[in-house]
Parts: structure tokens; C-alpha cells; sequence
């Protein structure tokens, strides 16, 4: 059976510290556009935590929420693309497809999620910074869309192994540079095709829910609710 | 003449005679024979060491062959070379357990920075202007050796310092060896955020120079006292990771985090509690729930043993320190003491933490030493689920000089290895103007800094990935861990060792060394170490109890209001990583912000003053003030306001020069007295709206669209 890729998400383990942030621009080469074009909204984030306050000084609460592409089955993004650009894999990734982009914008103006990017200029990285490029992800120029891939480049090098050794892929041992960086383990990601994976059992956890459900996007992320305290019956 | 050595001289004469009319020395293509171990397109890792905290996190770097343009033998040109392409966590190593955090992540930037310094460097201009040309490193090792034979023939060695950063291993022990064979004083070491006064009260109440390790996983009940365990303090990494296992790595288990602090941190955002209290009185909290422990007999006096002693009044159970006074001190009612000490004391194992700025007053100590008995008396030392001391061969060592013993000693030739004090002490303390007046200044730096501007010389260390690293953290695993790694990768530059820099100095002196130093490399170093100096002896058992005092703050509350919360950015740490492109572009956790700094401001307290968000605000010290955009935020009380530390510097690279305002440089200059570390949470400030957003404020627009009270906690 082809693979099916999600993720769990557990807000009661994130602590929000961001290294997923970082790991991500790292392994997927995106590009920092500096204060002038951040400040016009054009930094790019594959992942983001978002935070969310509630209440006022001194019950003030902050909940963190990570926020990457969301896969989605029913993709908003991919009905919109004229070219095609945007399209679901046979395993479930919302792909995009660089060159066949032609800028419409229409993907990311349909996203709810808000995760697309796109690249009002070339990229460029001040020599040498450009020696800390990954060679396995391709750079995306100037008028073209880019997002998450779950790291399609992990997943085909991980695949392509697992060929070459005669085996099947090992749940767990493929991540995306997000989920590997991630100190508390919030993020999990594997084959929800497979019954037995820790992201399969975890998607359905009671404290499940999927971001804006009732849009129908049918998203491939879940997130675990955060939890309170309760008292425990006293020893 | 082998096959290698003859390819590279006939490659190199080769190119340069084909290129020679190109006119562009710059543009010389030199071919060095390939690595042998690298298949081009194949991924290696190699092991190293996470250099940008004391954390010690192992690390694995991706390497893979690409082309580089390099310094090799004095001359430019481009080479096929393994290149870091990412870093990762060490699945093998204990404290990082395959994981890493944003900072670890982006070290990756520092070897391959625009502005890193390739080749050694003369000032040239006046001292500060950021003049300097390149010169060779024998030029440079001759002139840095003449500046120390001169200083050790008129008998002035000990006029020569060394300042770095804290480090432990071999590394700091050479220099050490270096110094002493030198006959100059012990090195001295800074950092802002040095953790000098827990690693202090640890000894006092257990006999530790040392930070603890948290057994987070296997604690049912946290009391926090402001430590960013989860951000910047301690072992991050190794924290995070038990962290998710304290609230979802049983099923059914899940823990209480009460966190108490006058600013919510990113830590404390995790809190299932959050308890405001004035600063400095976290102790006062402390000693309030040990107060209603003892009353309520849950546990004995005693039980504290020497940790308990310490602190005055404990045998008595602490009769000053009743709910309602703690209520009338700390602002935490009396109630809700109460309740938190019975559940603190019921639902163990317990851990309580203090660190950060509950520790930067001048009544650190105390405070520290409150939540250490708060500790032994619930029994969580050295106990699943609560505190332990990392086995280590050879513990922190307490230092034998402060910076200030250093500024006031009026060295006359100072060496400073990546320290930047100019940066991280309050203007007032005079450190740069200390500096300045020192006749001979080199810097092992990769960057110009606001201190590394000031040498007279540059010696251009390796970055991590291009050197020997060792890992011997002081905290972040039970057992004890010791790492040490071969480089990563070959050098780009034209830079070298600072070990290796410091034993060819001593083989240059004109008077040797007596006895010479035995190594010729660092890597000899790292093999037959020298005899770990001899533990500076526990404090005596019998120390005496010590009375609580209350937190001094500098600036009268009439003329100042608030409290100046400074606290470490999540991205940009002290300040020493804000050249970092990756980290300068992180959305701060709190707020989204990037690429600036800014004051948070309770919403209360803005409407007052008319400030709205991205206003430009004045805060003002007794000793200065800087202005940065508001933030107005729910997570800070009325009486405090607090700013990132990070940005502000003079310079520090194309990215950080200029960028944001520093708080520490209009701090009041006042000291832990026990430790003499800057107490950063002891100033007061006014505060004043002084203009409209200015544009500075960049926060991250991304958003989930569509009725965004959906995504609250549910």
C-alpha cells in the first residue's frame, strides 16, 4: 500500500523554543530577506509557531502552536492552480511543482493556513553563506510559490535506501529536519497508511482535533490538545 | 616528492600560469587532490560540539564535497573540500539525545559568515574605528611575541590577562598552563549570563560548585522560580527533551509546572500556573511554602539538613515568614500559598528551580539558597524526579578573578578570546573606557565586535566546525559525559588554533619557558592533558546560617516606576549570536518579533502613557537610555516593563551593527557581592512615549486566516 504522510502535533509538548524554525531553513535552503523585507511581510517561514493569548494580567494564558503545510486531502491550494503546479502525490504531500509555477498567487490567497511564500525576488545568500545550502533541495527563483514538503527530499533518500537494503522503511526513523530538531518531541511524523505507526495511533488520540476542520480541507496534521491539571486523588 | 604533493604544485603552477592574464588574482582556481573519504553527492556525519552555550551539546555535522573559495598558503583561490551542511543533534550524546535548538542549529552561520575575519589583522586607524589591515601570521605571532618577551623582561608578566568566554576542558587548561608558565594571573572568564551565584549557593547548600540537572521526566510537581529552562538557561536541549516527557511521556502522568516570576518567560508560557511576583522576592515565596511545610508537619526541619541550616531561622520554622507576610512582601495572597505548599508537598516527587533573574539581585544568593533547602526538605535531592549533580572528573572550578579584578588590576596587554564585555557590562561600570586604556590589546575573534574592535591585533581562531571540540558539560544528563571530536572540515581561511596560536607563542619567547610547555599541537594537548587542578576545597561544613535580605533596586520609585526586566532572547542568547542571519530572522516566541528589540509594556500601564504598539518609548535609567519599539503585552505586570537582551550592538557584522538598542548598557552597575556578578534584574526606570512607530518594530505577519479565536486552547 502506498505511504500516507501526516503528522502529530502535540501542543502539550511544545514549549514553543523554535528549533523547528530554524532546522527548517537550514535543511530546506530558504532564504532570510532581512529587516526591510520582513518588515513588508515577506519572511519566509515553512513553519511558524503561532501564539495565542487569553485573558488579561495576571491570568494571562499563552498557548504555542506550531504551524506548517497542512497536506491537506482536500486541497484548496491545488484546485486554484492553473498549471498545475500545486498538486496532490500519490502519498498525500501537497506538492509544488517549481517549475511548472507561474506566480498567480491564487494558492496562497486560498490557504487558510497561510503557509505559502512567495519569492518576491531571487534568493540570495551573501558569499560564502551560500556553502551551507543543502545540494538536495533545489532554490527557488524569483515569481515562484514555495512551502513545506515534509522534507520530500528525507522521504525519497530514505525510500531509495530502504530499496537498496531490501527492507521497508522503519517508522520513526525517517523525520522531517522539523520533528528531528524538536527537543520535547511535539512533532511526530510517519505513515498514516500504517496501523502500527506512532503517528497513525497518535492521530487518534482522544485530544485530537485538525486546524479549521470545519473548512473541509481534510488536513494530514493533527494536533493534540494541551492539557491542564487536575488533582490527582490524593496518595 | 609523493603523487599528491605533486599534483597540488603542478595544479596550482598550472591554473595560476592559465588565469595569470585574467587580471583577477581573486578568480585563481586552486585544485587540491579531493578528500579521500568524501564521494561526491555522499552525505558523511562527523561529530562535534555545539560551542554557542555551556550546554555542551553534541552535535553531528552533514558533510558533503562542494566547492569553497579558501585561503590556502597565503593566496586565495577555490578548492573541492567537505563542507558542513547541516548540523544535528548527537543521537549518542547524553545531554543532546539527537535533538538541537534553534541556536545549535544555526551555528552552522558562524563558519560560513560573511564577515568572519580570514586572515590576522593590524589596527591601523585610531583604536575603536574598526581600521585594520591584513597582515601574515608571522608578522602578527612576532609582534604579539616581542609585546610579551618585552612585558616578561622588565619582570611584568603578571600585567598580561586573558579574558574569555566560560569554558570547561582542555582548552581552558592550556590556557591556564599557558598563562602560569607565563607567570601571569589565571584567566579570567565572562559572560553576561554566567550563572556565578546558583553555582555558588549549590556549593554552600550542597557542597557543588555546579549547575544541577533536571530530572524533569520523572517530577510530578515543578515550582519554578523564573529559570528559562526551556529557553536559555542551563541544558536547554536536554531540559526540552524531559520536559515532553514530564507531560506526555506516561500515559495518565501528568505533572504540575507552577511557574513564579514577575514577566511571563516562553518558559513560564508552558506553565499550568503562572504566579506574579515582585521581583527579587521569588525567595520570599520559597521560604513562605517551607513555612506552611513545617507548620502543617508535613516534613521536619530537619529534614533540610545542611541546605536548611543555611538559612536563618529555618530550625525555628521560619516564623517571619507566614503567608500573610509573604502575601504583604511577594504579592502572592496567602491562600494561594497555602494551597501551592500542600500540593507541593502531596504530589511528588517535587523539584522546585530557581535561576535567571530571580538570581540577578544583589540578594541572589539567598534567594537561591531558599529554594535549594525549599528542596532538601521535600526530599528531592539527588532523588528521581528532582535535582542531581552531574558526575564530572573535573567540576566547575570557582574563578580565581572577576573582569573586575581584571579592569582594576590596569593590565598592560590583554588577550581576549571571544569575551565582549564592551557589549555585556552597563555603561556606567566603565569596562570599555577600562579597556581602552590598555596599552596592547590582541583578540582571538572571528568577528569584529563592540570589544574585539579595540585590538591592536587579530589573531583569527578556527570555527568550531574547523577545530577540536570537546564536550564536558557540568549539567544536562546523569552520568557523566565527556566528548572530545576531530574537525569537521578543513579550515577555510587563513586562520588558526587559538591553542595552537598560544604554544607557538611559547616556543617564540625569547626567554623560554621554564619548564617548557610539552605539546606542540592542541591535539598532543587533548591526549596527555595536564593534571586537572587540584579541586578548590568545599566550603566549610559549618557555614554560617544566612538572614534573608531584601532585594535592592537602583533608582528611587518616585522617579523611576518601573523595574527594567532585561531577559535573554530566545534567538539571540547574550548578544553573541546576533550575527546570525537565521537568528536575527526567528520570530521571537512571544511576540513574532524579528531583526529589532523592543520594550514590553503591560496594557494597563500603556493606556495610561498613551503608548500603542510600535511606539517609540523611552527607557530611562539613573546611568542612560535607549529607546526601542512598544509591545504591549498581557504577560507583564504594571510595575515592570522588560527588553530582550541581544541587539544594540556598535558593531558586530553587517547583520547586528547598529540593529535595536541594548538594555544591559543603562543598567545600574550593582553586584551580587558574594559572586560580584551584575545584578541585571536590580534597576529601576521611567518610562516615556517618544514618538510614533518609527518602522523598526518587524513582527512576522504569518497567521492563521479566518476567526482566529478558534485556535485558543481548548
Amino acid at each position: 500500500m502506498a505511504h500516507r504522510w501526516g503528522m502529530v502535533v502535540d501542543l502539550d509538548r511544545c514549549t514553543g523554543c523554535e528549533a523547528c524554525v530554524t532546522a527548517c531553513h537550514a535543511e530546506n535552503n530558504i532564504p532570510t530577506v532581512g529587516a526591510a523585507e520582513a518588515a513588508r511581510g515577506r519572511a519566509m517561514h515553512w513553519i511558524r509557531v503561532e501564539r495565542y493569548w487569553e485573558g488579561e494580567f495576571p491570568e494571562a494564558r499563552l498557548t504555542f502552536r506550531p504551524v506548517l503545510c497542512q497536506q491537506c486531502d482536500n486541497a484548496p491550494c491545488e484546485a486554484v492552480c492553473p498549471t498545475y503546479a500545486s498538486h496532490q502525490t500519490d502519498e498525500g504531500l501537497n506538492a509544488q511543482v517549481y517549475n511548472r509555477c507561474i506566480g498567480t498567487r491564487y494558492c496562497a490567497n486560498a490557504c487558510m493556513y497561510n503557509v505559502r511564500f512567495f519569492n518576491f525576488f531571487h534568493p540570495q545568500w551573501e558569499k560564502p553563506l551560500q556553502l551551507q545550502l543543502n545540494p538536495d533541495v533545489s532554490l527557488r527563483e524569483a515569481g515562484v510559490m514555495e512551502k513545506c514538503t515534509f522534507c520530500v527530499q528525507r522521504i525519497k533518500a530514505a525510500k531509495s535506501e530502504a530499496r537498496a537494503e531490501e527492507r521497508e522503511l522503519v517508522d520513526g526513523a525517517l523525520q522531517p529536519a522539523c520533528a528531528q530538531a524538536c527537543p520535547a518531541g511535539a512533532l511526530v511524523f510517519g505513515d498514516l497508511n500504517d496501523p502500527e505507526s506512532r503517528v497513525a495511533r497518535l492521530s487518534e488520540s482522544p485530544r485530537g482535533s485538525k486546524l479549521l476542520e470545519e473548512y473541509g480541507a481534510e488536513p494530514k496534521i493533527t494536533y493534540l490538545q494541551r492539557q491542564g491539571w487536575h488533582e490527582p486523588d490524593a496518595q | 616528492m609523493d603523487r599528491r604533493r605533486f599534483l597540488k604544485v603542478t595544479a596550482i603552477t598550472g591554473t595560476s600560469a592559465a588565469l595569470a592574464s585574467c587580471g583577477h588574482p581573486e578568480n585563481q582556481i586552486i585544485r587540491f587532490v579531493p578528500e579521500e573519504e568524501l564521494t561526491p553527492g555522499i552525505a558523511v556525519w562527523k561529530p562535534s560540539v555545539c560551542p554557542l552555550c555551556s550546554a555542551g551539546c553534541g552535535v553531528i555535522a552533514r558533510v558533503m564535497d562542494g566547492d569553497a573559495e579558501v585561503f590556502r598558503n597565503g593566496q586565495p583561490g577555490v578548492t573541492r573540500m567537505g563542507l558542513a551542511r547541516k548540523l544535528e543533534g548527537d543521537p549518542a550524546h547524553a545531554v543532546s539525545q539527537g535533538r538541537l535548538c534553534a541556536r545549535g542549529q544555526a551555528a552552522l552561520q558562524v563558519t560560513y559568515h560573511p564577515d568572519r575575519i580570514t586572515t590576522p589583522l593590524r589596527r591601523t586607524g585610531e583604536r575603536g574605528n574598526g581600521a585594520f589591515q591584513e597582515v601574515s601570521w608571522d608578522e602578527a605571532l612576532g609582534e604579539l611575541v616581542s609585546r610579551i618577551d618585552e612585558l616578561v623582561g622588565k619582570g611584568q608578566a603578571s600585567a598580561i590577562a586573558f579574558l574569555g568566554r566560560p569554558r570547561r576542558g582542555q582548552r581552558q587548561a592550556l590556557v591556564g598552563e599557558f598563562l602560569r608558565a607565563l607567570g601571569a594571573p589565571a584567566p579570567v572568564s565572562f559572560a553576561l549570563f554566567d550563572d556565578g551565584v546558583a553555582r555558588h549557593a549549590n556549593e554552600l547548600s550542597f557542597g557543588r560548585y555546579q549547575l544541577p540537572t533536571l530530572d524533569l521526566a520523572r517530577t510530578r510537581y515543578l515550582i519554578n522560580f523564573g529559570a528559562d529552562f526551556l529557553g536559555t538557561w542551563n541544558s536547554p536541549v536536554a531540559q526540552g527533551v524531559a520536559y515532553g516527557r514530564m507531560r506526555q511521556g506516561q500515559p495518565g502522568v501528568r505533572a504540575k509546572f507552577v511557574q513564579v516570576e514577575p514577566r511571563v518567560s516562553q518558559t513560564g508560557a508552558s506553565a499550568d500556573e503562572w504566579v506574579v511576583v515582585r521581583p527579587g522576592t521569588e525567595g520570599v515565596v520559597a521560604l513562605g511554602l517551607a513555612h506552611v511545610i513545617m507548620r502543617e508537619g508535613l516534613r521536619p526541619a530537619t529534614a533540610a539538613g545542611r541546605a536548611g541550616t543555611l538559612v536563618d531561622g529555618w530550625a525555628g520554622g521560619l516564623p517571619q515568614f507566614t503567608p500573610q507576610e509573604v502575601e504583604r512582601r511577594a504579592g502572592v495572597t496567602a491562600e494561594r500559598l497555602e494551597r501551592l505548599a500542600k500540593e507541593f508537598v502531596t504530589y511528588g516527587p517535587s523539584l522546585a528551580v530557581i535561576g535567571g533573574a530571580a538570581l540577578a539581585h544583589a540578594n541572589g544568593v539567598v534567594q537561591a539558597l531558599a529554594v535549594n533547602a525549599l528542596n532538601a526538605l521535600v526530599g528531592s535531592v539527588d532523588a528521581p524526579g528532582g535535582i542531581s549533580f552531574m558526575p564530572t572528573e573535573a567540576p566547575p572550578a570557582r574563578p580565581a578573578r572577576s573582569l573586575r579584578d581584571l579592569v582594576s588590576a590596569s593590565p598592560q596587554l590583554l588577550l581576549v578570546d571571544e569575551a565582549n564585555p564592551v557589549f555585556a557590562t552597563p555603561s556606567a561600570a566603565r569596562v570599555g573606557e577600562a579597556l581602552r586604556n590598555i596599552p596592547f590589546i590582541a583578540s582571538f575573534g572571528s568577528f569584529i565586535d563592540d570589544t574585539s574592535v579595540l585590538a591592536d591585533l587579530i589573531l583569527p581562531d578556527h570555527s568550531f566546525l574547523e577545530s577540536w571540540t570537546e564536550s564536558s558539560p557540568e549539567s544536562g544528563a546523569m552520568e557523566a559525559v565527556s566528548m572530545t571530536a576531530p574537525p569537521a572540515m578543513r579550515p577555510l581561511y587563513a586562520t588558526r588554533a587559538m591553542p595552537d596560536v598560544l604554544l607557538e607563542v611559547s616556543r617564540r619567547l625569547s626567554r623560554p619557558l621554564d619548564p617548557p610547555l610539552p605539546w606542540q599541537t592542541f591535539e598532543e594537548v587533548l591526549q596527555a592533558p595536564p593534571a586537572a587542578a587540584p579541586a578548590a576545597p568545599a566550603r566549610a561544613a559549618s557555614a554560617s546560617p544566612v538572614t534573608w535580605a531584601d532585594a535592592q533596586f537602583d533608582g528611587d520609585a518616585a522617579t523611576y516606576p518601573f523595574h527594567l526586566l532585561p531577559y535573554a532572547s530566545q534567538a539571540l542568547h547574550d548578544g553573541s549570536l546576533a550575527h546570525l542571519p537565521w537568528l536575527q530572522e526567528l520570530p521571537d516566541p512571544m511576540t513574532t518579533a524579528m531583526w529589532c528589540s523592543w520594550v514590553e509594556i503591560n496594557a494597563h500601564t500603556a493606556r495610561q502613557l498613551g503608548i500603542a504598539l510600535g511606539d517609540m518609548v523611552e527607557v530611562s535609567s539613573a546611568h542612560g537610555s535607549v529607546r526601542a519599539p512598544a509591545v504591549i503585552s498581557p504577560g507583564i505586570g504594571p510595575e515592570a516593563v522588560a527588553m530582550p537582551v541581544g541587539q544594540g550592538h556598535e558593531t558586530f557584522t553587517r547583520y547586528a551593527s547598529g540593529r535595536g538598542a541594548n538594555p544591559i548598557r543603562v543598567l545600574a552597575p550593582v553586584e551580587e557581592p558574594a559572586t560580584g556578578t551584575l545584578a541585571w534584574s536590580a534597576t529601576r526606570v521611567r518610562l516615556a512615549r517618544v514618538g510614533g512607530p518609527d518602522g523598526s518594530l518587524v513582527l512576522f505577519a504569518g497567521a492563521t486566516r479566518e476567526r482566529p479565536d478558534h485556535h485558543g486552547r481548548g
